[in-house]
């Protein structure tokens, strides 16, 4: 954790800069600690402890902007570093557009960096004996029951606390801190069946709070995830429904995301450039960014800047509603300025032609799935891409062929292709199914006559 | 080239301290242990509409120290070479060793004496100011090659690292690594539509890679077949043959089989060709390596972070698979001598098997006769965002620019797609192999679970049946 000593650094930090003729600056102070333990085939793999700390320090100087960050803090290592950096910052151009963000949109009440509730407070409590014994207990290797249909050849299985602290200051008086603790479990099982073919699953979950992590299963789902891969096969090329799993649905969303980000606009590598206000995508799809809920893993009151966060619709019912733009885009573009960057965004529940208030009812993948009947049920992306500037796709993936609503067999070297805004034009379904222990809180997503190549 | 002295100076520890801690390391019985000290600066600079109005510098210091017993680690660091943190770092790794069984006896490395990659000019004696120049002439460049364009990025960067190894075999290695990398990106706008492409450079070398001849090299590379890019379309998909461009398809190699040679997927049994040592995997006359000695190169290594002398390593000789690629603990559990492809990010993580500069031979077929003989197929140029899966061997690769093959010649632009298959397959049905190896200079990095720099090469290769992702 942080201690007073260090944070004291990082206002000499903040006292030096202006010394040394920087007219405004910031410093973000960050230190973590991870301990892990990994277990293979059941027995002891690798132990790991890891504790980091470092200063990045960001400099407004004559107009002038420049980032530099370091390890060492000692004082004495500080001043020349810092002398070094203004030096260097005075060589680059001048970018009237750099500047610290009004005083009056940062954050004011994240004073002890527990405020959203992110700190377990079992945490450091446990010996490298107790994660020891917590991945050895996750281990199913040598209890599994045998089966004629595969083996098990390999079982990874982590478990891991970290907490990571960060204290950001700057010279208008602003200073705002950050803590959060995580426990992690991770499994990955590779079986063999008896005709020699391999297939791979994993699971994980984590949680803030070591109460909340799901240990228990995790590694029976990596092989239950591994074992429905068994007997792929190549589905003809078409166009399908196509359900996404919530595991990995949030793909859909990143690519919409980057895109709404000012830089992104202002480098003419959007393909959302001029849509906001606008409807682009299905009268469906709402998603907001709810930043400021306690307890919540991607939770913040405050953004790299310093900015207060807020909870706010990004798209809604379709529309366009929010750039993220900072301070430096805001003087270059014109705009008003919002926040970095999404915090944790959060796809609300829709069915199409259904009057909802969908929060109230249960969409589950098996609902789903029934509702769609028929098409391919995706549960993982292999590799791909997406335009950034026109929105086109193509993405690997793996699933299940679905029928009547049931999961039929498992697919393979199949793709998906299309235009991110005319797939979200096809959506009919947001279900209710989030992974608590996910950042990005997207459920599984259903949509009508997407291409598909195999 | 720096002494021994410097070495040791500069992390502020002597001989006699470094046996200290590999013994406090082994007190618990570990098998093996190792220390990595690092220092790393990091330089650069943005240019962005039209200014250079961006940049820092960045400052990474520590020690990391492992313990080996059998084939488990124990690994902690310290980000300061003070002797009672180091201690402490040490005896949190000897832990590992605690209430295991299972020695083995780790072998010495010889000394080596080659420096792939000497520095005529040490990025750290040059300011910022020695390089502000060079990406105003860059945009210069390639604003002058294309009215169409919008927008140009322009980044340069540099790296060194000061590296000292010691372990429980009493060898000291040391060496400094430079890192030099330049990128540009122009955004391209024609009837309301936009494109953008991006060229890059990158080297282990010092600060004499910023010339006026890359800047109009990488200017040339960031405009060449723009007007091909806007006219591509989506192909039909479907399953066809596939025609490799020499050089970056060297990436698909990389992640298609690459992966599944490093030896601690094989060890594990997770990797499809963990049972195949000695099997025909390719057509005769194939050979891939993955090469630690290419000068100046991105993935070379004068030694790998494990203190091995650097090699080139065949894994596959005249379409046999003849060896993975080792780690020290991987190379025991075999029982041959490491590949010196122990790499890591940096001090903070413990070395594990990664590829350095993969690529596959020159074959001797005419790349104009390969297309030649190709009916009906997709010739790529430019790959990205591959990704495998291990143990099924099934890849996915993203296509930024190819073109249509009909009737042996190159016809339609295509954009846009993917290319799927199964790396052994895709190994097994290798039609012919251009006598045109090139390897790709790109700022290449690969991010199994820790990013390292890499590079990739392949001359012109066809293969006889991927699936292509296309419209319906």
């Amino acid at each position: 954790m942080i201690t007073e000593n260090e944070i004291n650094i990082a206002r000499y930090c903040i006292e030096t800069a202006k010394a040394l003729g920087a007219s405004a600056s910031r410093v973000s102070l960050s230190k973590s600690v991870m301990d892990g333990c990994t277990i293979l085939n059941g027995g002891l793999d690798k132990v790991t402890h890891s504790a980091d700390r470092s200063v990045f320090i960001y400099l407004f100087v004559d107009g002038r902007y420049g980032t530099f960050s370091t390890n060492r803090l000692e004082k004495k290592e500080i001043e020349d570093f810092i002398a070094k950096a203004v030096t260097m910052t005075r060589m680059l151009g001048e970018d009237e557009c750099r500047c610290l963000p009004d005083p009056e949109r940062t954050e004011k009440g994240a004073r002890t960096g527990r405020e959203l509730d992110l700190y377990g407070e079992g945490y450091g409590n446990a010996s490298a004996d107790d994660r020891l014994q917590k991945a050895l207990g996750m281990s199913i290797y040598r209890t599994a029951a045998p089966s004629d249909r595969y083996r098990i050849i390999s079982e990874e299985c982590e478990y891991s606390e970290s907490v990571d602290d960060n204290f950001l200051i700057d010279s208008q008086g602003f200073e705002g801190r950050h803590t959060e603790t995580m426990f992690y479990c991770f499994t990955e099982i590779t079986i063999e069946t008896p005709e020699g073919s391999k297939f791979s699953g994993f699971w994980w979950d984590a949680s803030q709070k070591e109460a909340g992590l799901k240990k228990e299963g995790c590694a029976e789902k990596a092989l239950e995830k591994a074992v429905s891969q068994i007997g792929p096969r190549k589905r003809r090329s078409g166009r399908y429904r196509m359900v996404v799993d919530n595991s990995v649905a949030s793909r859909l969303i990143a690519p919409i995301v980057s895109a709404l980000n000012a830089s992104s606009i202002q480098q003419k590598v959007s393909f959302l450039e001029g849509t906001e206000g606008k409807k682009i995508f299905s009268e469906g799809m709402t998603l907001m960014d709810m930043p400021r809920t306690p307890g919540k893993n991607g939770s913040r009151l405050f953004d790299t800047e310093g900015v207060a966060t807020k909870d706010t619709a990004i798209i809604e019912n379709g529309i366009v509603k929010q750039y993220f733009i900072n301070t430096y885009m805001s003087k270059k573009m014109g705009l008003v300025p919002t926040v970095e960057d999404m915090s944790r965004p959060c796809l609300m529940p829709y069915v199409k032609g259904e009057d909802l208030p969908s929060q109230e009812k249960d969409l589950s993948l098996k609902d789903i799935l029934r509702r769609c009947s028929s098409g391919i049920y995706v549960t993982g992306f292999n590799g791909g891409n997406c335009n950034p500037a026109t929105g086109d796709f193509s993405l690997g993936l793996e699933g299940f062929a679905f029928s009547k609503g049931r999961i039929t067999h498992p697919v393979r070297e199949m793709l998906i292709t299309g235009n991110m805004v005319e797939l979200w034009n096809s959506l009919t379904i947001v279900g209710t199914d989030v992974r608590p222990s996910a950042r990005w809180q997207v459920p599984t997503v259903a949509f009508d006559n997407v291409s598909f190549s195999a | 080239m720096n002494t021994r002295q410097y070495y040791l100076d500069l992390f502020q520890v002597t001989e006699n301290q470094l046996q200290t801690l590999t013994a406090t390391a082994l007190r618990h019985g570990g098998d093996f242990s190792d220390l990595y000290f690092e220092h790393t600066t990091f330089f650069n600079l943005l240019l962005k509409d039209g200014v250079v109005s961006s940049g820092g510098f960045h400052t990474d210091f520590g020690v990391g120290i492992r313990v080996l017993k059998g084939e488990k680690t124990g690994y902690a660091y310290s980000e300061n070479t003070a002797m009672s943190d180091m201690l402490k770092a040490a005896q949190a790794a000897s832990a590992i060793a605690i209430g295991t069984v299972g020695e083995m006896q780790y072998a010495s490395v010889t000394d080596r004496k080659h420096d792939f990659y000497p520095m005529k000019t040490n990025w750290r004696d040059m300011g910022a100011d020695a390089f502000l120049p060079f990406l105003k002439e860059l945009e210069k460049e390639v604003m002058s090659r294309d009215s169409r364009i919008i927008k140009v990025v322009a980044r340069m960067s540099d790296s060194v690292s000061d590296i000292l190894m010691f372990n429980s075999l009493g060898e000291l290695t040391y060496e400094t690594r430079p890192m030099g990398s330049v990128t540009v990106s122009a955004v391209f706008e024609k009837d309301g539509r936009t494109e953008n492409k991006t060229a890059s450079r990158s080297f282990r070398i010092g600060a004499e890679l910023i010339t006026s001849a890359l800047a109009k090299e990488l200017a040339d590379d960031v405009v060449r077949g723009i007007d091909d890019r806007f006219e591509a379309r989506r192909p039909k998909g479907g399953q066809i043959s596939v025609v490799m461009g020499a050089g970056a398809s060297g990436i698909l190699l990389h992640e298609a089989m690459g992966h599944a040679f490093e030896a601690d997927f094989n060890r594990k049994g997770q990797s499809i060709f963990s049972d195949k040592m000695g099997c025909q995997v390719c057509p005769k006359g194939v050979n891939v390596v993955d090469d630690g000695t290419v000068a100046f190169n991105r993935g070379s290594g004068n030694y790998d972070d494990e203190g091995v002398p650097a090699e080139k390593t065949y894994m596959v000789t005249d379409g046999v698979l003849t060896s993975y690629l080792h780690d020290r603990i991987s190379a025991n559990r075999y029982g041959v001598p490491s590949t010196g492809n122990g790499r890591r990010e940096n001090f903070r993580y413990n070395p594990i098997p990664r590829m350095r500069a993969t690529y596959m031979e020159s074959g001797n077929a005419d790349p104009q006769d390969i297309l030649a003989n190709v009916k009906k197929g997709v010739y790529v140029d430019e790959f990205s965002n591959g990704q495998v899966k291990i143990g099924e061997g099934d890849f996915t690769f993203f296509v930024k620019s190819g073109y249509l093959i009909e009737n042996g010649r190159l016809t339609m632009p295509v954009k846009d797609i993917n290319i799927i298959g199964n790396g052994p397959q895709a190994l097994a049905d290798i039609l012919a192999v251009g006598n045109d190896l090139k390897i790709d200079n790109g700022t290449w990095t690969c991010g199994k679970e820790q990013s390292v720099p890499v590079s990739c090469g392949m001359p012109t290769v066809l293969i006889s049946n991927l699936t292509v992702g296309g419209e319906q």
